[in-house]
């Protein structure tokens, strides 16, 4: 059914009162946020399915600092309105400051 | 500021979840809702998120929660001389108009003393000027009388416009509490006289404005009450890291022993369509993954087939997570089991109670074992691996048989259908509003005795894995849940020598408690085992 996955890779910016929070918790924080929002989720394969996102490296409790994630989708979906949608849905701490640069 | 990175889990402090409320107290109302567990417990609990949602949607009031801290922080505060706070706005405990203290667990009474103390206020409410405390969630309230300048009896949801309401036309402490006195529901220990006299409990109104008997107040339509769609959600792991939603509150059955079911009636239905919209409402609010329905007994709901439908459709869809409360066996092999297949986690908990038919029935009981073994062999078909099973001990009637057929019947259960058995095995304790009541706990050798009985003849397999709950600890349940206002005195006792936490099993020590209640001159032994008709809480319905 849902073969196809897009992934979009977005750097995030954990600051304030969100460095209280561990890299598990961020998985269920942006799991949340997803589902709060309405865009194509894709979900992993399996008997207990979950939103998929993937992170390019952690931070530390108590650490600011940038968080590379990549969000997967059903369908393309372009940087402007990922963080249009994503970010209202995100905690105070938590901001989609830009796309990820490969390379 | 203090900087919680230095304490653990500082998640717990912080108050920025998913749905907070944070308004400015100008002009506003001030509530503090007091949890006296830990955040990862406290947030677990409906009430926590009734009570906070009710409060908050009155423009007028402000709502914040306190969670008992961890023992890290709460000697962090202690020696800095920094009071106990809100987690909104940190705003010290003592600031607030009205403290809120859920008080569902009689093992976290000496925490309720703790956080007042951690909080700067005032422990006993003589003592109080202006600041109010509020007790709910609560059965026997005598044992806090002191402590606590109002209880509210019964289910929230029914009062909180008519609360509100007293608490902005009326300013000052007295003319609030005589106002909630005339209310149903609240009860001011202070308007009464109690004393013991020989085996008797006396009660009287000092005021002709307080109510005598009192009364539980409970929600009428469960479709029409309030839920609290806005969910606060929290972004840490709390030990139940899913959403509650009651399908029904109260149950039909009359189990002798179950207090649940005699303090939440009349038994109380939602409808599918009901059930569904609030699934849907929570879901969009809160993003949770996982979600639960409720009810003492979802067997006895009148539509659970639909319900189970209706949810599991609504929950694929959007690969939510959805588990199910206890269902009868009989139901499994009914009418159920091919719907379960379609559960994520499937789990069966049966509780059983009692091994042996003739003490099913004297506890009311409605189980057939042979039901049971079809219930396993159907879960076992479907790919579950284990079962719960609970049982109960330390029933006046029960005999060495009883006991014996215990394991008797888990070596059989566990040898025809090979799934793990996780077993639990809970002593009987006479809990006030249950049928009965005027029962005793057994004595601490006899349920000793019991419980190697029982132990003697439980099956010696791997798969087959037993908890028993501490004696010692179930003997103080009993004594805490029975106990008049003349427990008071053992608690403060307790609270002042920094005795907490006793409902986490490292820090409980009936020692410390035998030896405190000696001091105060309070005999646990006669309040165990006295027979009288006349309890501490016999002026509630």
């Amino acid at each position: 059914m849902q073969t196809i996955k897009f992934p979009i890779a977005v750097i995030l910016h954990k600051h304030g009162e969100m460095v209280y929070f561990s890299q598990l918790d961020l998985i269920h924080i942006l799991e949340r946020a997803l589902r709060r929002s309405d865009l194509p989720l894709y979900f992993t394969q399996g008997f207990n399915p979950h939103v998929k996102i993937s992170f390019k490296n952690g931070l530390k409790l108590g650490q600011e600092g940038f968080i590379e994630v990549i969000f997967y989708f059903t369908e393309n979906i372009v940087f402007c309105r990922l963080k249009e949608i994503l970010q209202p849905q995100l905690p105070e701490g938590l901001e989609i400051i830009d796309k990820e640069v490969s390379g | 500021m203090i900087d919680f990175k230095n304490f653990q889990r500082p998640q717990r402090y912080i108050g920025n979840e998913w749905n907070v409320v944070k308004k400015s107290h100008s002009g506003r109302v001030s509530f503090c809702f007091c949890y006296p567990d830990l955040y990862e417990i406290g947030m677990s609990n409906l009430g926590t998120h009734i009570v906070y949602g009710l409060l908050n949607r009155n423009p007028d009031f402000v709502c914040e929660r306190s969670f008992m801290p961890a023992e890290d922080l709460a000697n962090y505060l202690k020696t800095s001389k920094i009071p106990l706070f809100s987690l909104e706005t940190k705003t010290a405990l003592h600031d607030f108009e009205v403290l809120g203290f859920h008080l569902g667990c009689e093992l976290n009474f000496t925490n309720v003393l703790h956080m007042l103390a951690l909080g700067g206020v005032e422990i006993f409410s003589a003592e109080r000027k202006d600041l109010i405390v509020l007790g709910g969630g609560i059965v026997n309230p005598e044992p806090l009388a002191e402590f606590i300048d109002v209880f509210y009896l019964g289910e929230f949801e029914e009062v909180a416009d008519r609360f509100i309401e007293i608490f902005h036309k009326y300013k000052d402490k007295s003319a609030r509490l005589k106002a909630l006195a005339e209310t149903e529901g609240f009860y001011v220990p202070a308007f009464y006289q109690a004393s013991r006299q020989a085996d008797q409990y006396v009660f009287e109104q000092r005021y002709s404005y307080a109510r005598l008997p009192q009364k539980r107040v409970a929600v009428k339509d469960l479709n029409r009450s309030f839920v609290p769609e806005a969910w606060l959600t929290a972004h840490t792991e709390i030990i139940h890291d899913r959403i509650p939603i009651e399908i029904a509150r109260g149950c039909p059955n009359a189990c002798s022993f179950c207090q649940a079911r005699a303090v939440y009636t009349p038994y109380r239905q939602r409808q599918t369509a009901t059930v569904i919209n609030i699934l849907q409402r929570l879901y969009q609010g809160s993003g949770s993954e996982n979600f639960s329905f409720l009810a003492l007994s979802a067997s006895d709901h009148s539509e659970i087939e639909e319900l189970i439908d209706a949810g599991l459709d609504y929950c694929r869809k959007r690969r939510i997570g959805l588990s199910l409360p206890s269902l009868r066996a009989s139901d499994i092999v009914g009418r159920l089991y091919k719907k379960l297949s379609s559960f994520r986690k499937a789990s069966l908990t049966v509780a059983i109670e009692a091994a042996r038919q003739p003490l099913r029935e004297a506890l009311n009981k409605k189980i057939d074992l042979g039901v049971v073994f079809e219930a396993a062999k159907i879960l076992q078909s479907l790919g579950l691996r284990q079962i719960k099973i609970y049982f109960m001990y330390g029933f006046p009637q029960e005999t060495d048989e009883d006991l014996l057929a215990i394991g008797e019947f888990l070596d059989d259960l566990y040898r025809r259908s090979r799934l793990k058995l996780r077993v639990s095995l809970n002593v009987f304790i006479p809990k006030p509003f249950s049928l009965w009541q005027a029962k005793s706990i057994l004595p601490e050798d006899i349920l000793r005795r019991r419980q190697d009985l029982i132990l003697r003849n439980l099956p010696r397999q791997r798969g087959v894995s037993v908890s028993f709950s501490s004696i010692e600890r179930s003997l103080f349940e009993a004594l805490v849940s029975r106990a008049g206002r003349e427990f008071g005195k053992v608690l403060y006792l307790a609270y002042s020598r920094g005795v907490c936490f006793d409902g986490s099993r490292e820090n409980f020590s009936f020692g410390i408690w035998k030896e405190l209640m000696e001091e105060a001159g309070f005999d646990y032994r006669r309040c165990l085992e006295e027979q009288t008709a006349n309890f501490p809480w016999s002026f509630i319905e």
